[in-house]
């Protein structure tokens, strides 16, 4: 028998969401956790990708070289755009078909709406937006079960929720909460076409119109360098200052929401529970106080450093190295600090 | 006539949220509840809708008796009629049994008088889960909007509506059939503040309060903890990150403490090579 | 939906503190339709204070109050002054004998959660309460007050009575004449105050106290403020402190230091800090305590209106007495509106009943006695930093000085009194302050 781990392969335009290969990477270490078991029953445990779409070949091959085992591939021209109805379909038909022990959806806007419908569709559970997923029994003894782990209350609790009786168990799981697995440089694996067409029966609603959201779009929760500021900035032209380090530092610029309230900077940029999620390599706050709703969305960052004239800032506490002091003093400083820096290396 | 319905949840307050220091389990006493904010949006855009069309809001919610302060409130910003669904046996239910019992309640009304357009909020902000409303959608098999931020149009003679949806990397302009079932951003629409002749009204009008017992029948089997598919296994507090070292500018000097910064993050794997210089 | 009928009760109370619900409940209880109106999301959600209630004063109105399991914290077992020097605390408790009446004659409580439940007690007598509404104006036909305007669309609300328990802030009673200034700076003490959570068995043993029916009340004076004219306080709950400290505006302002400042300088004293360490922090605030008493005491009533509470400086601010003060002058006005509708008769000539009522009460009394209190400190700014410091240099010299003769003992004790001092003028600032509280 196959023990089936499966990622939904999120694709927009062609395009892949860079979640789905982290979730690659987490079922193929999901795969890993239950060796024991599948030494005693001769089982085999297969990562796959499942892709639904328009022309995307590109997507399927990359899948291939992200770890999975197979890639399932429904490709049709009314499947070009996201919608619903017609995925929930598809998707619901290879589960019935398939019957995967595990399915990993991103917890995107487009994975959300989607690992929604289909866990109804199916009938089954579904664990939102996971934080830490590990094979494990509940008991001694007993099989192994998806120990899907996930904040809730505005992050103050975490859950381990389990989906005993139903299958597959669907988690869905932040981006950049599990690192990105290394690329293979051969795929040895196969995309599998699966024959289903998208009926208009299956259709109820359509896209008229796509607006591409206007200027640069911030990427927060993809960058590696976050340069925040809050309220202690004083005012909008704080961020003017905060961007000349992000820039040196190749980095974004971040917010509280305190600055967007206050219109300083957009919406875009706003850190936290209402905002992105980040976890960038470093963060760095600066006059953030560190209200539990801003914590929440950064205290994954590898390296925080929190810059605040308030040795009391609750921010500190969660602070990789903390400095008291004025943000208009230490800022200035970094920028000259780390341009001296390339400067003299660049010498050598 | 245009009739919508919202379906809203009363939460607790997570901004205001405490634990114990030394359980580290929730204090769930005295910490107050709300109206979850997107679903107070969403029932402030049916009832803008409900005023341009000249037609009717209906809200409902699942949950303890003391939801009916909620659904005050949305009697308040104008709609027409509440219903609280409560009872023991729903008790403990998970996304999926939830679905069950509002997708049965919403049929019900919808036999009543027929609805056009069904509202959710986005997410709820005590599980963030936001499955609530596609799974509605899909049981009632109808087209689900997600995330929406505008309603363009809606069209109750041609049975469609035009719905503007936010998503990671663009919005998206939707045009389903009705009856649609929608779920909201805040942008939805803005929270009105009501005259003192409707808050009057709201304070002192008294939901419908269905149950098991009626006016509609449930599968036992689908309710609560019972008809959950996912049961919470345990608990516990999130680790924090470890407090690091505080240097003060005062003690230090600006350039010492930010070198000492900067010693630091060099040192955190694959900084110094992103950064482009040596460590 | 939107009915337009006119909205009419017999009476409004503006403000649900500790006034309002108390007259609202007393009202309605009578028979009347009150309308209570509060700007807060619920009762409660904007007010706090030190501190703690008296049980007299609830017992006034609710006879059965244990039947209806007030949310109180502990109960007050031990009380008195905390004396702090620079570094230095003499402590001036009383435990046991009168403090442990049956009941106990005060309660710790938190506002937020109390002030709900008060409410919620009103509610229960027939009080229809409206929140998130603030009262901005009044209605007046030929001078007399028929009604208020709210802050909402047609927020006009009608009542022949309008009870007005607004707290300090009391732009309404200053809208109707009644009180003729705005807050005097050196007649009303600005407080700030931390609520420190902590676990139970750690308040019980850093304050000695042998289980959570025990609660401790210190007023504490000395180096609590900075050397301006104020007054400390700690309070325990259940499972928190309440620590604040307060200071006239007018010192405050004049010295030029931030509330939280002052706040943060009491609490990181070395004799403070080790008591509230590790705790967390629920809630900051800073509130104004009307200290003027009888000398900013507005006209009580007017046509149509009456005026109770904090918002009629009814503050004995030496004894942390507020709460009691505001409701039995909430009662006292309740039940002037009950007589004026049985009369029929809403006039000011009527409604001075009310004065009459409380003039025979501790709450005139008192306020009248201790009239010239603020003036006293005013007077005196080094009164409450002087005999603090000089109380723990004696007892600590006192209890140190081993193996030295005891006449040169007392005569370094008298001399720490008098560096401070001269013995005439401590002597007349102990006279003045035996006047002053004593009302002569
Ligand atoms: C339902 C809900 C959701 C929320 N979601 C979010 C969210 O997603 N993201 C979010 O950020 N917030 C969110 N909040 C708001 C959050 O509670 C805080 O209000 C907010 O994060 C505070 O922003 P701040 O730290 O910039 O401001 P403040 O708390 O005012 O802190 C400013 C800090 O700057 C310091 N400072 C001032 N001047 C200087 C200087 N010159 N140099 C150095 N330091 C200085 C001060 O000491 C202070 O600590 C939410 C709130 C609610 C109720
Ligand atoms: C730090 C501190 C410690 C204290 N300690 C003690 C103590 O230990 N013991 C004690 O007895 N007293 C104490 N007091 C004093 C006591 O808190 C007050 O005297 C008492 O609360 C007065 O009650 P009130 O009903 O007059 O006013 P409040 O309790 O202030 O109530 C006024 C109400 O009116 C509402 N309101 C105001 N304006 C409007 C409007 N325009 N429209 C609608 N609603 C409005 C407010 O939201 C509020 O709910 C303390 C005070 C402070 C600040
Ligand atoms: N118990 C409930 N009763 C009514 N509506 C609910 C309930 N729970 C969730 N919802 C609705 O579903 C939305 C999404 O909730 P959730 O999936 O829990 O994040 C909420 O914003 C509400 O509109």
């Amino acid at each position: 028998m196959n023990r089936r781990f499966w990622v939904y392969i999120e694709q927009e335009d062609g395009k892949a969401h860079q979640v789905s290969w982290e979730l690659l990477g987490v079922a193929r270490r999901l795969a890993d956790e239950i060796k024991d078991e599948l030494e005693k029953t001769g089982d085999t445990a297969l990562v796959e990708g499942v892709l639904v779409g328009h022309q995307m070949d590109e997507v399927a091959r990359e899948a291939l070289h992200f770890g999975a085992d197979n890639v399932y591939v429904v490709d049709d021209p009314a499947a070009k755009h996201y919608l619903n109805k017609p995925y929930t379909e598809v998707l619901t038909h290879l589960v019935k078909k398939h019957q995967p022990e595990v399915m990993l959806v991103g917890a995107t806007t487009l994975g959300r709406d989607l690992a929604g419908a289909v866990a109804t569709s199916v009938g089954t559970g579904l664990t939102a937006d996971t934080t830490h997923l590990a094979m494990g029994s509940p008991k001694e003894g007993q099989p192994k079960l998806l120990m899907a782990t996930r904040p809730a209350f505005g992050g103050n609790v975490i859950a381990t929720i389990l989906c005993r009786n139903h299958r597959p168990q669907m988690a869905t799981v932040r981006p950049r909460v599990f690192p990105m697995p290394s690329r293979l440089a051969e795929a040895k694996s196969n995309i599998i076409h699966e024959d289903i067409t998208i009926t208009p029966d299956m259709v109820n609603a359509e896209i008229v119109e796509i607006i591409t959201k206007k200027g640069s779009d911030v990427k927060v929760d993809y960058a590696d360098v976050i340069v925040a500021g809050g309220r202690g900035l004083g005012n909008a032209k704080g961020f003017e200052l905060l961007q000349q380090l992000a820039t040196e530092l190749g980095g974004v610029v971040g917010a509280s929401r305190a600055c967007v309230d206050a219109h300083w900077i957009s919406y875009d940029h706003q850190v936290g529970q209402t905002g992105k999620t980040v976890r960038p390599k470093l963060y760095i706050a600066a006059g953030i106080s560190g209200a539990i709703q801003h914590k929440v969305g950064m205290q994954e960052s590898d390296f925080i450093l929190a810059i605040n004239r308030d040795p009391n800032a609750p921010i500190f506490e969660i602070a990789s190295m903390g400095i008291v002091g004025d943000l208009y003093e230490v800022i200035p400083s970094m920028i000259n600090q780390i341009r001296a820096l390339k400067e003299a290396q660049h010498v050598h | 006539m245009f009739h919508a319905l919202v379906s809203i949840k009363q939460v607790p307050d997570t901004t205001n949220i405490r634990i114990d220091p030394e359980t580290n389990n929730l204090i769930r006493q005295g910490v107050p509840t709300i109206l979850n904010p997107y679903d107070a949006h969403a029932v402030a855009a049916a009832v803008e809708w409900k005023r341009k069309l000249n037609g009717k809001v209906t809200i409902i919610t699942m949950g303890p008796p003391a939801a009916i302060t909620s659904l005050r409130e949305c009697i308040e910003m104008g709609a027409d009629r509440a219903i609280l669904i409560s009872d023991r046996a729903f008790a403990g239910a998970d996304t999926w049994a939830t679905s069950y019992v509002l997708t049965e309640v919403i049929q019900a009304v919808h036999k009543e008088d027929p609805l056009d357009l069904i509202f959710f909020g986005k997410q709820a902000i005590d599980g963030d889960t936001a499955q609530v409303g596609p799974g509605v959608a899909v049981r009632l098999d109808l087209p689900v909007v997600t995330y929406a931020v505008k309603i363009h149009e809606v069209n109750t003679a041609e049975k469609f509506v035009v719905i503007e949806r936010k998503t990671e990397s663009r919005n998206e302009v939707i045009k389903a059939k009705l009856p649609a079932v929608m779920t909201c951003e805040k942008e939805i629409a803005d929270i009105p503040y009501a005259s003192l002749p409707d808050l009057v009204y709201s304070l002192r009008y008294e939901p419908e309060v269905w149950t098991t017992e009626g006016p509609i029948t449930f599968d036992p089997a689908q309710l609560g903890l019972k008809g959950s598919p996912t049961t919470v296994f345990r608990t516990g507090t999130p680790e924090k990150h470890k407090a690091g070292e505080v240097l003060k500018t005062a003690e230090t000097g600006v350039d010492v403490a930010v070198k000492t910064a900067f010693d630091k993050i060099l040192e955190v794997e694959g900084v110094a090579s992103m950064l482009g210089v040596q460590r | 939906m939107s009915t337009k009928e006119k909205l009419t009760f017999d009476v409004i109370v503006v403000g649900a503190g500790l006034a309002g619900s108390a007259a609202a409940a007393i009202a309605a209880r009578n028979g009347l339709s009150v309308a209570m109106i509060e700007r807060g999301q619920t009762p409660g959600s904007k007010n706090y204070f030190g501190g703690a209630l008296y049980t007299h004063s609830l017992l006034e109105i609710y006879p059965d109050l244990w039947d209806r399991k007030p949310p109180l914290e502990r109960p007050v077992t031990e009380s008195g002054f905390w004396f702090l020097s620079k570094d230095g605390m003499v402590r001036a408790t009383v435990q046991g004998g009168k403090m442990q009446n049956d009941p106990i004659d005060a309660y710790v409580a938190l506002r937020a959660k109390f002030d709900a439940w008060w409410a919620e007690q009103a509610k229960k007598e027939g009080v229809f309460i409206i929140p998130k509404t603030v009262v901005v104006d009044f209605i007046r036909e030929d001078e007399k007050v028929v009604g208020v305007i709210t802050d909402r669309p047609d927020g006009e609300i009608y009542a022949p009575v309008v009870i007005i328990c607004e707290g300090v802030n009391n732009l309404l009673t200053q809208k109707l004449g009644l009180a003729k200034h705005d807050l005097k700076a050196h007649a009303s003490a600005l407080a700030v105050k931390q609520l420190i959570s902590m676990p139970a068995e750690t308040i019980n043993a850093r304050f000695g106290l042998p289980s959570n029916e025990h609660g401790l009340a210190a007023s504490v004076m000395g180096d609590v403020s900075m050397g301006l004219p104020g007054l400390g306080f700690l309070y325990t709950g259940v499972d928190s402190v309440s620590v604040g400290v307060g200071v006239t505006l007018e010192a405050l302002t004049k010295a030029g230091i931030k509330p939280y400042e002052l706040l943060q300088r009491y609490l990181n004293h070395p004799m403070i800090a080790p008591m509230i360490a590790g705790g967390r922090l629920m809630e900051y605030g800073a509130h104004i305590i009307p200290e003027g008493g009888w000398t900013t005491m507005p006209k009580l009533y007017t046509d149509g209106a009456l005026v109770a509470g904090d918002a009629a400086s009814m503050v004995n601010a030496l004894h942390w007495e507020g709460t009691n003060m505001a409701i039995m002058a909430g009662k006292a006005a309740g039940e002037t509106a009950v007589e004026a509708h049985q009369k029929r008769d809403f006039s000011a000539k009527s409604l001075s009943a009310y004065r009459a009522r409380l003039d025979k009460t501790f709450v005139m009394t008192d306020l009248h006695q201790y009239r010239n209190l603020s003036h006293f400190l005013k007077s005196r700014p080094d009164f409450m930093n002087t005999y603090p410091a000089f109380l723990n240099d004696a007892l600590g010299m006192f209890f140190s000085g081993f193996g030295k003769p005891k006449k040169q003992l007392y005569k370094d004790i008298l001399r720490s009194l008098t560096d401070r001092r001269p013995l005439v003028k401590a002597a007349g600032d102990m006279i003045a302050f035996g006047r002053t509280i004593m009302g002569f």
